[in-house]
């Protein structure tokens, strides 16, 4: 079994394959200046062959198609505290544009390069401070001389809002290597997602172990495996991923015999608090999982096909066939619905208590592949 | 599931262009000019290409980043010169190529198996562990292409098998110095390899081949220089004829790179094919496979008609029932003086008399029961069994990899060839009868193939071959999901074998097509 999730994370990070002919900004943007209304509930998802999506979850219609500058991919979306601003990690990793949601302006760029003779990207990393003043991402540079390549430490970088197009890093500071998501909590720490959490003060680039991952001590277990692609910026003010480990049998510690389980990490981001809990066997690949607004022992999970789960009783309670494979599965703040996205170029949407089917939205343009979608009220 | 190595386009051919023009290119001006323009120290070297040594298919995927990364301008002649000068200069001696000739060959089905599992999870899960162990590298080279993957791929270290370890430091820290001292740029092979004297090409070879899907073949290869400013290129035809009676007629062009590498190819019967072979003396070794469907291959091996000692390649086919009287084709070189049978084995008729082949029609009576060599003057060797029931059958290969492909796509399918391999009891214990024909089905491998319905999708198996061709590419919507046209199928043989049914099953697996298909898997 662990071998089927391995290949899949292999698998799914080979897709982020170069995209579609780039679309420059104003071109194929549709119904751009609409402007979103105050207390409504929005959905964004980034699609080829460049752009970003505002779907309004009123209707399960899309309200307006932002184009984005430079190319696709992997489309790692932040919305601003304020949700007006749509961060989104592009331009194959290699940076981070702001889109300004009432109207589709490109408010904000920075080239995750840092100069000519290196060549930088961030994997899914982008995360705002609490006041929305501050980007933080995760950079991995390699510098290229003329006649060999040189694997720098990465660093955080921090940037402004404000620092319109073009931006520099207001500061910069090493952190450990194989850093992902990202989500900054309450009282500023910033917590990242690598072999281990990491909580780093964003002030002063100190860091520190939050929870344990890789090398966590957590009896009858071996170490997990976290399989990410999508920092979800929940309602709930979660940080969540899901994770793989095995559970030994007895004290030999035998893999082969073990049995594998699904869990859920969650931070509290409103008290830096930390929650790790099972609740199903390994017998099918997920790619994201996401607890319900309305009732945190239950878990939505996708891939083949969408699934919810007691997490207390570590029980299957409803299960539904899809048309085709998703990547992501949100809720709506009220935990009614339930929306899928990713992989190709329609978000599908279900009764979070039936699992029945309420909608299909067909997005224009191609594929999601690797994006993140978001949820939000404005 | 093991993993195999696997491809499907046409790689580069390396035995093309002119072979005039590639001679008149002077390789180290070249260098001094093009390459020096990122590659040069103080004192005008060029330290980086010092540093290692290569297969020529090694030097060619080198020389193909410069141009295509680094915008390295170069003709094709010029690609081809170079590569061939640097294979020439800094290559592997054939005690070093040798492990790993399977990648050269495109034996795409070969399932690795190296004895440090780290390496096989750090080097050899993106391209096959071959492409690292045919080269030789200084330390501080293996360290610098550790830091060109992580800067090429910066993603390998969030991937499957990167995520769950420190992969930069392992690789820097364990991986590399190990790689420095098992495969180290200076070595005593590669100094007495160069040293030492080159064997003759041009002349004639008896060839003996086995090609599955089709059989057994011979042929008289006659090789020919193309001048003096072409030195190590020549030119092939090839005579002979399958075991069915058909004719084999080839023509093309060979390269011989580091003194022993050849690369060859030739037209036979109207099909592109290539040749990787390995020369040895007066011997040669290797495979000639379908340019554009490697996976179509026959195992070759040659002696040179016209030097050394006689020598027997085969015996076809590998087997003489008892009591039943059949033809033997004896090939080899030298095959000048008595025919030689073992005890029990009797010659009926001599059908045909050539240095390189003898053909004759054999009786064999339960005396000679178990395997033997044959002789034919002072030359022996061969394989030939002689049974009287078959104990068991195998498929072979046990595991195989095909691909969807066509439909509108660049990849071709990728078919799976499949054969039976015979065993019989003796006094001595089991040994092998050889290639038997065999009734060929496909089965789902298991419950979720069974589920899927793999065997109405996949593709079909000739009965009669053994030859299986899978489905076309893309989705297909009356699959679960809209998946594409994979499966997991058992492949199974029946045979009869004194009175008895005989089966066997092997495992095929259908899968996608591979967009890249570099010289080295
Ligand atoms: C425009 C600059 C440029 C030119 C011209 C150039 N190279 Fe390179 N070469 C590089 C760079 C950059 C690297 C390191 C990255 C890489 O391995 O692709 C490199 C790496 C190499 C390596 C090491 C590869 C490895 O696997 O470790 C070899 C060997 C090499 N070059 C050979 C050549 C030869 C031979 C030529 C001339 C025919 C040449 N290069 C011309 C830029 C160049
Ligand atoms: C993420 C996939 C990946 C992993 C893991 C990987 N490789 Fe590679 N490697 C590649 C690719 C792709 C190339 C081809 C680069 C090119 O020429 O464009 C390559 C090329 C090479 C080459 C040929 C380079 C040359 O020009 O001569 C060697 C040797 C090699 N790898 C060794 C290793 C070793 C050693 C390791 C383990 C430390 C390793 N690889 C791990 C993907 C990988």
């Amino acid at each position: 079994m662990n071998i089927k999730t391995t290949l899949a994370l292999s698998v799914l990070l080979a897709a982020a394959a170069p995209a579609a002919r780039a679309v420059q900004p104003g071109e194929l943007a549709d119904n751009t200046a609409a402007p979103l209304i105050a207390g409504r509930e929005y959905m964004v998802a980034p699609n080829h062959p460049n752009q970003l999506n505002v779907l309004d979850l009123a209707d399960n219609k899309v309200l307006k198609t932002c184009a984005l500058p430079d190319a696709f991919g992997p489309g790692s979306v932040q919305i601003s505290p304020d949700r007006r601003t749509a961060y989104i990690l592009n331009n194959h990793f290699g940076g981070i544009y702001g889109i300004e949601l009432d109207t589709c302006k490109v408010t904000f760029s920075a080239r995750m390069s840092l100069d000519a003779e290196e060549r930088a990207i961030a994997v899914f990393s982008v995360a705002l401070s609490p006041d929305g003043k501050e980007i933080y991402t995760v950079q991995n540079p390699s510098k290229l001389h003329v006649d060999r390549y040189e694997v720098q430490a990465p660093r955080l970088a921090v940037y402004k809002t404000d620092a319109g197009l073009d931006a520099r890093p207001a500061r910069t500071f090493p952190v450990p290597r194989q850093l992902s998501l990202m989500q900054a909590a309450d009282d500023g720490a910033l917590y990242a997602l690598g072999p281990d959490v990491y909580k780093i003060d964003p002030e002063n680039g100190k860091y520190e172990v939050a929870v344990p991952l890789l090398n966590w001590k957590r009896p009858g277990y071996g170490a997990p495996d976290v399989l990410s692609a999508w920092a979800m910026q929940l309602s709930t003010r979660e940080f969540s991923a899901l994770y793989t480990a095995p559970k030994f049998k007895d004290g030999q510690q035998d893999l082969a015999s073990a049995d594998f389980v699904w869990g859920v990490l969650s931070i509290d981001l409103k008290t830096g608090k930390h929650e790790i809990a099972d609740f199903a066997p390994l017998t099918e690949i997920y790619f994201t999982g996401t607890r319900s607004p309305a009732n945190r022992s239950h878990i939505f999970t996708v891939l083949n096909g969408l699934r919810k789960y007691d997490i207390k009783a570590q029980k299957l309670l409803a299960s539904a066939s899809l048309e085709h494979a998703y990547y992501q599965v949100n809720l709506n703040r009220d935990g009614s619905r339930v929306y899928l996205s990713g992989t190709l170029q329609d978000v599908a949407v279900y009764d979070a208590a039936t699992l029945e089917k309420i909608a299909n939205i067909r997005l224009p343009g191609g594929d999601m592949s690797l994006s993140t979608a978001q949820i939000f009220v404005r | 599931m093991a993993r195999t190595l696997g491809g499907a386009l046409a790689a580069f051919a390396l035995a093309s262009g002119s072979a005039q023009a590639q001679g008149r290119i002077n390789i180290p001006n070249l260098m001094a000019e093009r390459c020096s323009i990122c590659h040069t120290d103080d004192l005008g070297r060029l330290p980086r290409i010092q540093a290692q040594r290569k297969t020529p298919e090694g030097w060619l995927m080198t020389v193909v980043r410069m141009q295509r990364m680094h915008k390295l301008n170069l003709t094709d002649d010029e690609r081809r010169a170079l590569v061939k000068h640097l294979a020439d200069t800094q290559g592997l001696a054939p005690m070093e190529s040798a492990a790993a000739r399977y990648a050269l060959e495109r034996r795409l089905n070969t399932v690795e198996s190296f004895k440090s599992e780290q390496f096989t999870q750090m080097c050899a899960r993106c391209h096959s562990g071959a492409r690292v162990v045919l080269q030789r590298r200084t330390a501080t080279e293996w360290e610098r292409l550790v830091h060109f993957h992580l800067a090429q791929f910066p993603t390998l270290e969030y991937q499957a098998l990167g995520r769950d370890r420190g992969w930069l430091r392992l690789a820097l820290d364990e991986i590399a110095p190990a790689l420095a001292k098992d495969y180290a740029y200076g070595d005593d092979a590669w100094q007495k390899w160069k040293q030492s004297a080159r064997a003759p090409v041009a002349g004639q070879w008896s060839l003996s081949g086995h090609l599955p899907g089709k059989g057994d073949f011979n042929a008289t290869m006659s090789v020919t220089t193309k001048g003096k400013d072409a030195r190590d290129h020549y030119a092939l035809t090839l005579d002979g004829r399958y075991a069915d009676g058909e004719k084999l007629i080839g023509r093309g062009a060979a390269v011989i790179y580091t003194g022993y590498e050849w690369r060859g190819k030739v037209e036979i019967n109207g099909v592109e094919m290539r040749q990787v072979f390995a020369i040895d003396g007066d011997t040669l070794k290797g495979r000639m496979f379908v340019a554009d469907h490697d996976e179509i291959g026959a195992d070759v091996a040659a002696a040179r008609l016209d030097g050394g000692a006689g020598r027997i390649l085969a015996v076809q086919p590998s087997y003489l029932k008892i009591g039943e009287k059949a033809r033997l084709t004896i090939v080899g070189s030298g095959l000048d003086g008595e025919i030689a049978f073992p005890a029990g084995v009797k010659a009926l008729k001599i059908i045909e008399r050539a240095p390189g082949r003898v053909v004759v029609e054999a009786l064999a009576g339960r005396r000679a029961l178990g395997t033997h060599t044959v002789r034919v003057g002072s030359a022996e060797g061969g394989e030939l069994a002689v049974f009287d029931k078959l104990a068991r059958i195998e498929v072979t290969p046990p595991y195989a990899i095909a691909r969807v492909g066509g439909n509108g796509g660049d990849a071709p399918k990728v078919e799976a060839r499949f054969e039976a391999l015979a065993w019989a009891n003796g006094p001595q214990g089991e040994y092998k009868v050889g290639f038997v024909p065999a009734k060929w089905s496909v089965s789902p491998f298991n419950e979720d193939a069974k589920r899927d319905r793999d065997l109405a999708f996949a593709g079909v198996i000739e009965a009669g071959s053994g030859v299986f061709t899978p489905n076309n590419a893309g989705p297909n919507p009356l699959r679960h999901l809209m998946t594409n046209n994979a499966g997991n199928l058992a492949v199974i043989a029946e045979t009869t074998g004194g009175g008895k049914k005989l089966s066997a099953r092997g495992q095929l697996i259908v899968t996608v097509q591979r967009w890249v298909d570099p010289p080295i898997p």
